[in-house]
């Protein structure tokens, strides 16, 4: 369970937000040409990433207004979060807690209770 | 056991007596006793029967550890499993032992204690295994649930809880000594801060022992509450009592459950208890430590105490539960028990050590050697002995020579844990202690800091530095309190967890898990048969998978293990530790969404004419709709169906629509707006005209359909499915938000602003005239698909002329306020015309015999408009909407795509069913190709046999061919694939 900071409202309780997927995925212009594979990646395909992530949120019970945050997948922990018309901020702004090769954060993947 | 009461202490008041019965038997307490302490005053020691050996079992502990002690409280919807040591006796209250049978003194189920060289781990994977896997379920299980368990689940049960929501700085969980000093250190400071302590009275170990001789030169209790009282006065600290922290979640979320009727019976219909869901940018835990037990023969005896457990009732309700036990310990912690019995004027019987005497602290030698308490040094004790109570101990001294000591209770200490529960459930990681053999915390992955006994500090010397440099990430006073200790040692612990016992026997029991009654036997055997990781052995042997996850004994558990793997109990490493803390209720958890209030049920205008006639309803989303109308008691749905479905075709029906979606549509750019949602397009549509229109997911399937009113090209009117409403507009907002942000475009709910009656029936035109007679309802001045508004009697109402059941059709969309007036004035006008209410069962039939579709029952996601034969309704000119593209996806252009047909039964005789597979053989052999399913089924009496909506691959080719239909006997029934129309193909009804 997570506080949100919706950029309109304030920080609320995530159960008054729905999880939106990606964030800056664009949408292909209609009024073009667009090839099979561009369309269906449009679709279907989106990025899980273990770590740093875009991610569209909307403030459902709230202000119905949508926004975009970046999201630490391992920790749950939703660093910044920017109105639609804001620029995406840098990645390398933020520390991940992800390490380890594996991908799993050196503390807190619920895995173990005890240091290896 | 004998006990005997103390001086009267500030927590139990010994002139106000309280009855209570345990088994039947009326006993009395005193105020601020627990049941164990209670039935310790009577000298009860025997109160409950173990688990799988059932096994006679005492009070062993006086707290929330407890393993032994679960009793059935009968005078509060019969709760089980509860905690003698923690919940509080009230006048009347009414307490059964739990699993025995007839009686607690003579249990049938002890029988089993004689088989129990077979009840080894894994007993129960290896034995019921066949001869046939029914025996499982109609056999053995039942048997076994009989025999093994603890409490009988209450019958019914009422209690009524309420959720709180915090959001504060830091949460100090723990009211003891540490969690009093980290409070006051925030005292007045600019910090929001929630202190949460387990029990009603603040303080821990101040009130629990005599470890502490002064606080800043005053006396224990006086600092105590002068410190509350100090606490209570800030503003910025909220205390909650009786609450206990369960869970310990993600982004420092706890929760947390607060007893309500501590020391009362529950009122009904009163909350009884309340969560709390705290959101905290700090935790501080201050949950301090639990002692732990040891192992040796009969350690589960009832008389066996741990010892701090002793000294607590002794401090905290003036009660001795014995004149003189004997104490066997490992380590110091024991040491003041030693001097609280001795400073109450009592004495043990004996001390036992397995530490050697240079070991033993002086100031323990000394005092035990002043008052001639027996010692024995580098000593274990054997096994404890008696018929349902401790009445000897066997104890090796150091020479080897076996002592025999009759004693009415044994006070044990194997050591002391931090509490880290909590710790772990936050991800924190553990790390050994080879000192003071326990895992303390080391890494916290959240913001959490642990203090005192609950961090691993068992001493008091560096107390105010601790604190001091733990908490100077804020801005708060410094402390410098002086503490002074009654028996000033340093926590020291020789290493031991189990004392094999003198005689090796079949049926000599070493306990490691009193609750689920696992022996060091059984983890013996379940490293000899490979189960040597923890998680595995935890599960293989059930050791700490009880109640009360083996809070005392699951260290000595992993001690035992690392000893046999011969690994360090680091590498050995600890199962995880999993919310919540204590069992926690799940009307608890569920607060007040339950009953009525589980899901809110939505009502349309007219629901109170649905009531007083006949409606039986139907749960469309949240949506109570009528299903069908009953005229008399005796009428079956099926014949409810019929009549109504008859009586639109024949002469006039009406249905009660307000439970459509309705989303007005505004602004500069509607327009555009709605041809990129709609497939449709609205461009070339008049003002006051009205379409059918579909709307598809980016995937092109069909998500949902419904009616676009179109006002003007500023101003649209959409309706959705029922269950579709609130998704629509969350896809129109989303849409309109990021990716089409230039258009200017608002949408918004109406749909509980207007009552919807849809009104069909050959008949319709005539009522309608009669109900509104200001208006001309001829084909010429109000066509098919328009739609106008009008005022009625001063109120604004639109009328659309659709229909969903292929009739000649009105829908009259009115303010919901007005509506249930103007339904029952049709109601009446409508009478000599044959206008009966129709429900959604019978409107279901109606469209169906049309081939109108019903998005989520004929389509699934999976649907095309192209499969449901709908291509006419794709704006092909337009340039983009919601899914185009993928229309011409390879898959979606594929030609074997389950497409939308009708299914009549070759034999008009046959009855048909919804799911039904449709196949091309008569005889079913596995494997057998299936082309498709029955979406919709009904009878027809207009039609005089079943009729069906089925998409079936390449269903569009296969019109006017035979298939078979499979039943779920086996067999087959003959189908006819025809037009998914089955009445009025050329709509010469609807346009009439």
């Amino acid at each position: 369970m997570l506080i949100i900071n919706c950029p309109y409202c304030g920080p609320r309780d995530q159960s008054e937000f729905s999880n939106g997927g990606e964030a800056h995925v664009k949408r292909p212009d209609g009024s073009k040409e667009i090839g099979d594979r561009e369309w269906g990646e449009y679709v279907f395909i989106r990025a899980n990433p273990k770590g740093l992530f875009y991610e569209r949120w909307v403030h459902t019970h709230g202000c119905r207004k949508w926004f975009n945050c970046v999201r630490d997948t391992s920790t749950d922990e939703i660093l910044v979060t920017y109105k639609l018309d804001e620029k995406k901020p840098n990645l390398n702004n933020f520390k991940s807690v992800v390490k380890t090769p594996s991908g799993e954060p050196e503390v807190g993947s619920g895995n173990f209770t005890v240091e290896k | 056991m004998k006990s005997i009461n103390l001086k009267e202490n500030q927590f139990i008041q010994f002139h106000q007596k309280i009855s209570f019965k345990f088994d039947g038997v009326k006993y009395f307490g005193y105020k601020g006793d627990t049941i164990a302490s209670a039935l310790l005053r009577n000298n009860i020691n025997l109160v409950g029967r173990s688990f799988k050996y059932h096994r006679p079992r005492g009070i062993y502990t006086c707290g929330i550890e407890e393993p032994n002690a679960l009793v059935q409280i009968i005078s509060e919807y019969s709760e089980p499993n509860t905690r003698a040591t923690i919940k509080k006796i009230y006048e009347g209250m009414e307490i059964e032992s739990q699993n025995r049978w007839p009686s607690l003194e003579n249990d049938f189920g002890s029988i089993n204690n004689l088989f129990s060289p077979i009840f080894t781990a894994g007993f129960y994977y290896k034995t019921f295994m066949g001869p046939h896997k029914k025996f499982w379920k109609n056999l053995y299980e039942p048997l076994i649930r009989r025999a093994a368990g603890l409490g009988k689940p209450p019958k019914d049960f009422k209690g009524i809880s309420n959720h709180i929501h915090h959001n504060v700085d830091v949460t100090i969980i723990g009211g003891g000594l540490n969690g009093l000093l980290a409070a006051k250190s925030f005292i007045n400071s600019n910090y929001d801060v929630l202190l949460i302590d387990f029990e009603e009275q603040l303080g821990g170990i101040i009130n629990n022992s005599n470890k502490i001789s002064l606080i800043d030169n005053t006396e224990p209790k006086n600092w105590l509450k002068e410190t509350i009282q100090e606490i209570e006065d800030s503003k910025n600290i909220k205390i909650l009592k009786n609450t206990l922290v369960t869970t310990y979640n993600y982004i420092n979320h706890l929760i947390a459950i607060e007893d309500r009727f501590v020391g009362s019976k529950p009122i009904e219909g009163k909350v009884n208890s309340t969560l709390h869901k705290i959101r905290t940018g700090h935790t501080i835990l201050c949950n301090g430590h639990i002692e732990r037990f040891l192992s040796f023969q009969n350690n589960d005896l009832p008389g066996i105490m741990l010892s701090s457990s002793f000294e607590k009732y002794m401090c905290r309700y003036g009660l001795a539960p014995s004149k003189e036990p004997v104490i066997f310990s490992n380590n110091s912690n024991s040491n003041s028990l030693v001097y609280s019995l001795i400073k109450a004027g009592l004495k043990p019987k004996a001390y036992i050590d397995s530490r050697s005497g240079e070991e033993i602290e002086p100031n323990l030698f000394d005092l035990i050697r002043k008052n001639d308490v027996p010692l024995y040094t580098n000593s274990q004790i054997k096994g404890a002995f008696g018929n349902k109570k401790i009445e000897k101990i066997l104890v090796e001294d150091s020479s080897g020579a076996l002592n025999e000591i009759k004693c009415d209770c044994l006070c044990l200490s194997g050591g002391i844990n931090p509490d880290v529960h909590l710790f772990t459930q936050s991800k924190g990681l553990l790390d050994w202690d080879e000192k003071d053999l326990t895992y303390k915390p080391s890494k916290p992955f959240q913001p959490t800091i642990t203090l005192g006994s609950a961090s691993g500090q068992f001493n008091f010397d560096n107390l105010n530095s601790d604190i001091n440099e733990k908490l100077k990430t804020f801005k708060v006073k410094k402390l410098d309190v002086k503490l002074e200790l009654n028996t000033n040692t340093k926590y020291n612990i020789e290493k031991l967890w189990e004392v094999s016992p003198q005689k090796k026997s079949l049926w000599a029991k070493s306990f490691i898990d009193l609750q689920n009654d696992v022996t060091t036997k059984d983890i013996r055997q379940a490293i000899t048969e490979g189960f040597d990781r923890i998680e595995h052995l935890k599960r293989y042997t059930t050791n700490s998978m009880g109640t009360d996850q083996g809070k005392i004994s699951s260290i000595n558990a992993l001690g035992i293990v690392s000893d046999l793997l011969d690994k360090k109990v680091n590498e050995v490493g600890t199962t995880i530790y999993r919310p919540p803390y204590a069992p926690l209720s799940f009307s608890a958890i569920a607060g007040r969404n339950c009953y009525e209030f589980y899901d809110p049920e939505r009502k349309s205008p007219i629901h109170s004419w649905h009531l007083k006639n006949g409606a039986i309803f139907e749960d469309v989303g949240q949506w109570k709709r009528p299903w069908y109308f009953q005229i008399n008691k005796d009428e079956s749905m099926h014949d409810a169906v019929q009549r109504e479905s008859k009586n639109v075709r024949e002469n006039a029906g009406i249905l009660d629509g307000s439970t459509l979606g309705k989303i007005e549509i505004k602004g500069e750019d509607a327009l555009e707006f709605m041809n990129l949602i709609y497939t449709n397009s609205f461009t070339k549509m008049k003002q006051g005209s009205a379409r059918y229109a579909l709307m598809l997911g980016e995937d092109g399937m069909v998500k949902d359909d419904g009616i676009i009113c179109k006002i003007s090209d500023q101003h649209f009117i959409a309706t959705t499915t029922t269950g579709g409403a609130a998704t629509v507009l969350g896809c129109m907002e989303e849409y309109a938000q990021t990716e089409w942000p230039n258009l200017k475009v608002f949408m918004n709910s109406i749909t509980e602003q207007y009552a919807t009656f849809n009104i069909s029936g050959p008949n319709t035109r005539e009522i309608m005239k009669k109900a509104f007679p200001n208006i001309n309802f001829s084909n010429e001045e109000f066509p098919f698909m328009t739609f106008q508004f009008h005022e009625f009697n001063g109120v604004p109402i639109r009328i659309l002329r659709a229909s969903f059941t292929g009739e000649l059709g009105y829908e009259i969309y009115i303010p919901s306020n007005s509506a249930l007036k103007i339904w029952d004035n049709i109601q009446s006008l409508g009478k000599e015309f044959g206008l009966a209410p129709y429900g959604t069962e019978a409107m279901h039939l109606l469209r169906a015999e049309k081939g109108y579709i019903i998005v989520g029952q004929d389509t699934d996601g999976s649907i095309t408009p192209i499969d449901l034969g709908l291509s006419w309704m794709i704006g092909k000119s337009k340039k983009d909407f919601l899914g185009k593209r993928s229309l011409t996806r390879s898959d979606t252009i594929r030609e074997d795509r389950k497409q939308l047909v009708g299914i009549i039964p070759s034999n008009k005789a046959d009855k048909l069913e919804e799911g039904q597979h449709i196949i091309l053989d008569k005889e079913i052999k596995s494997p057998i190709p299936m082309l498709g399913h029955i979406t919709s089924c009904y009878y027809s009496s207009t039609l005089g046999h079943d009729f069906a909506l089925a998409v079936i691959k390449n269903g569009h080719s296969m019109i006017g061919t035979k298939a078979y239909a499979s039943t779920s006997s086996m067999s087959t029934t003959g189908v006819d694939i025809v037009k998914p129309v089955f009445y009025d193909e050329d709509n010469k009804r609807l346009v009439s």
